[in-house]
């Protein structure tokens, strides 16, 4: 089992999410997450969705036959080597009085994570990184008593020189930047 | 095209008036109409119903320039569209209603998706205030039709609508043919535009960019492998007679001596005259062009996607030889068979671009390795069906009869079965465009609406219907619609009073347990006179030529039923999931 990055150029149209899950639904193969946002470029859409999958040659033709849907720019498909990639995560965790005191100095250190919220009874700390150092972190907290944990889909940029938006189709785009 | 209707509408010109005045606003159901003109539109098939009825009220002031084929049910709608741009080419309209009007498209949808052929429908919906709120006839038709069309958008207001209707028949054309679904909201079509109406033909979608001309590379390793194969072979699918490339595929056959075949929707492509065309190879092709792709060192496939019904068993296909794969959607490439040489393009400009590349050859003592498989399959399949001995007329005998009344210049329109096979394996094909037929879905009832389809895109030509009767029940008050249009359909029955191909398949591989495939059917010559259409069985062989020459004689439409023999089976066979190696003859 490869773990692959897909990073999608879209079209901000509506519906476009429901177009690209169904190329997978139909061919069974199950989304690990999945991010959406829009680019540097006005009306440009980037969708990031990570799979696992033995057969490099499955997911080639799915990249494929995600390029043939109309709204999308261009599709492309990485290994965890070729990017670079982050995850963020938020823990809520509960701080009763008597508990155990969580040491703040060593999750700062430690763990590079930090509180960015609290209240009397619950404090809720963001952690972010790889998907492994996230649930390093879930380990290490995990005793304190997770009151609600939620983790983000994977964003992602390539390796490469040129910012990947350099390969979608040549237009007047408008820029953010 | 740029229409603008001021300058239709507008009165004589008062300078003292702004012009905006005088400009007429368009609704958005005119709207739709003017651009339906404009994109050059001629017919469309439709049904009406609640959330269309501002478009037909329109329609109704455009009967001179639109051609309304009124149909009894929609998938007939979706399938006559289909006839007619399998015959020309240009999308064929659908216009239906909301909810179960746009459901019964669904199965003409899916067919034209999978045929690639280019098709617009054009569908009512609730007002966009009742969106989501399982309003009556409320459909999510946008959800329904997403995996089964190229493109497909809701219209929620009139502004949008020339520009949408001209993007939706230039993706419908374009690249890799296939439908296209609007979806428009009721008061869209009841509103008033706010802005002139203006129409501009679509010529360009930034994140559409289908590859027509082929990368320079490619051609160069393509031709290279053509150029050094001692057995190439040449399978040409419906990529070639969408690209309308039937010209520059003879030229580059003449030149390279390459021996063709065709696959089910590649027929005509070629003229089966002609001394390169071996046949035609798939689960029930010809002998020869089956088992040669075991024995060619190069397949060159065309305009073609090597589908189950070709390959049999992927695994077992053609491992010997390398693969040349011309085609249009880069999907394509390598999706079932590994290609060594892809060429990305349309077929026309690949072949046009190869010319040059490729040296003259002659293959003579290769294509002749062909030959004696003919021999074989004339002799066991071939003769024993179209000069039998046996009491009851064989389907093959009736269309073989029928090819050389027609001298092989009609346009065949096959249903789905025996009598498909029985009509892609001994109709004569001389020109191209001449078989209409569902590859890809297999659709049941689709040749009976596909057929007046077929004779609206070109009337010059005559259309055969060849159905089963099976076929006949799923779409039979399509009659109606042939009745009412006057058009001069001919439609034959070859009754045998089966699902003849499902009960062949029990037959030979479920031990003969006949399971459900008898029918008892009605009296199709009554029903046919019912509905004002008239019509004869032919039951006797001594009558089946003077039978065909009636039906081919009127200038009406008419129906054929010919009883055929119950148990005919479709031969030659080469059972699902095999290899062509284990082609069956008998």
């Amino acid at each position: 089992m490869n773990t692959y990055t897909i990073c999608i150029f879209t079209e901000n149209t509506i519906g476009l999410l429901n177009r690209i899950t169904i190329i997978f639904t139909r061919r069974r193969i199950n989304i690990e997450s999945l991010t959406v946002s829009e680019t540097e470029r006005k009306g440009v859409s980037r969708f990031t969705i990570v799979i696992k999958h033995e057969s490099r040659e499955t997911v080639e033709k799915l990249v494929r036959q995600i390029r043939k849907i109309i709204e999308v720019m261009a599709v492309f498909g990485y290994l965890n080597d070729e990017i670079v990639s982050n995850e963020i995560a938020l823990f809520k965790i509960a701080t009763p009085l008597g508990s155990k005191p969580l040491d703040i100095e060593y999750i700062n250190k430690h763990f590079n994570a930090w509180v960015v919220y609290w209240q009397l009874d619950y404090v809720v700390i963001e952690k972010t990184g790889s998907e492994k150092e996230i649930f390093e972190f879930f380990s290490y907290i995990k005793p304190h008593g997770i009151l609600e944990f939620v983790r983000s889909g994977r964003v992602a940029v390539g390796k490469t020189e040129k910012g990947l938006v350099e390969y979608l189709p040549e237009y007047e785009w408008e820029y953010y930047l | 095209m740029n229409t603008t209707v001021s300058e239709i509408t507008a009165e004589e010109p008062q300078p003292a008036v702004p012009a905006a005045k005088l400009i007429k606003p368009l609704t958005g159901a005119e709207a739709l109409m003017q651009s339906l003109v404009a994109e050059g539109v001629d017919t469309i098939f439709g049904y009406p119903g609640g959330a269309i009825m501002p478009v037909y009220d329109a329609l109704y002031d455009y009967q001179d320039r639109l051609n309304h084929i009124l149909v009894r049910h929609e998938q007939g709608a979706a399938h006559a569209a289909e006839g007619y741009a399998r015959v020309t080419g240009r999308a064929g309209v659908c216009l239906v209603t909301s909810g179960p009007g746009a459901t019964n498209l669904v199965t003409g949808i899916a067919d034209a998706m999978i045929d690639s052929t280019p098709m617009v429908c054009l569908v009512g919906q609730v007002g966009v205030k009742l969106l989501g709120t399982d309003a009556f006839q409320e459909t999510d038709v946008i959800g329904v039709t997403m995996p089964i069309t190229k493109w497909n958008y809701q219209v929620t207001s009139a502004d949008e609508i020339p520009e949408i209707v001209a993007k939706a028949f230039y993706l419908a054309q374009t690249g890799r043919p296939g439908p296209v679904v609007i979806d428009i909201t009721k008061n869209a079509q009841q509103e008033l535009m706010t802005k002139p109406f203006e129409y501009q033909k679509c010529e360009k979608v930034i994140s559409y960019r289908p590859r027509l001309v082929p990368k320079q590379d490619q051609l160069e390793k393509a031709a290279e492998l053509i150029n050094k194969a001692k057995k190439p072979y040449m399978l040409v699918g419906h990529g070639v007679l969408i690209a309308k490339a039937e010209q520059e595929l003879l030229a580059f056959v003449e030149k390279t001596g390459i021996p063709v075949a065709t696959t089910l929707l590649g027929q005509s492509a070629i003229s089966v005259d002609h001394p390169l065309y071996m046949g035609w190879l798939g689960m029930h092709g010809n002998y020869g062009p089956n088992v040669m792709t075991d024995q060619c060192d190069l397949l060159i496939g065309v305009g073609m996607r090597f589908d189950d019904r070709v390959t049999g068993n992927p695994d077992l296909f053609a491992r010997q030889a390398k693969v040349v794969h011309i085609e249009i959607d880069p999907a394509e490439i390598d999706k079932i068979i590994k290609a060594d040489a892809p060429v990305i393009g349309d077929a026309k400009e690949v072949l046009t671009r190869l010319m040059p590349l490729v040296h003259q050859n002659d293959h003579t003592a290769w294509r002749n390795e062909f030959r004696k498989y003919d021999d074989i399959e004339d002799q066991k399949v071939t003769h024993p069906a179209i000069a039998p001995t046996t009491e009851k007329i064989k389907m093959a005998e009736a269309i073989d009869l029928l090819s050389k009344k027609t001298r092989g210049e009609a346009v065949m329109v096959a249903d789905v079965g025996q009598h498909q096979m029985m009509t892609s394996a001994y109709y004569e094909f001389k020109k191209p465009h001449s078989l209409v037929t569902s590859g890809g879905l297999g659709t049941m009832g689709f040749a009976l609406p596909a057929a007046f389809g077929a004779k609206v895109g070109d009337p010059s030509r005559e259309v055969i219907a060849i159905i089963g009767d099976g076929c006949f029940q799923m779409t039979i008050q399509e009659l109606g619609t042939i009745a009412q249009s006057k058009l001069p359909v001919k439609i034959i029955i070859l009754n045998n009073n089966f699902l003849g191909m499902v009960r062949q398949w029990q037959q030979l591989f479920f031990d003969r347990r006949y399971s459900f495939v008898e029918l008892q059917n009605p009296d199709f010559i009554t029903i046919g006179k019912g509905f004002g259409i008239d019509g004869h069985t032919c039951a006797n062989r001594e009558d089946l030529s003077a039978s065909l020459d009636t039906l081919l004689a009127s200038d009406k439409p008419y129906l054929l039923e010919i009883i055929v023999e119950k148990e005919e089976n479709v031969f030659p066979m080469v059972p699902a999931g095999t290899s062509v190696a284990s082609i069956r003859l008998e």
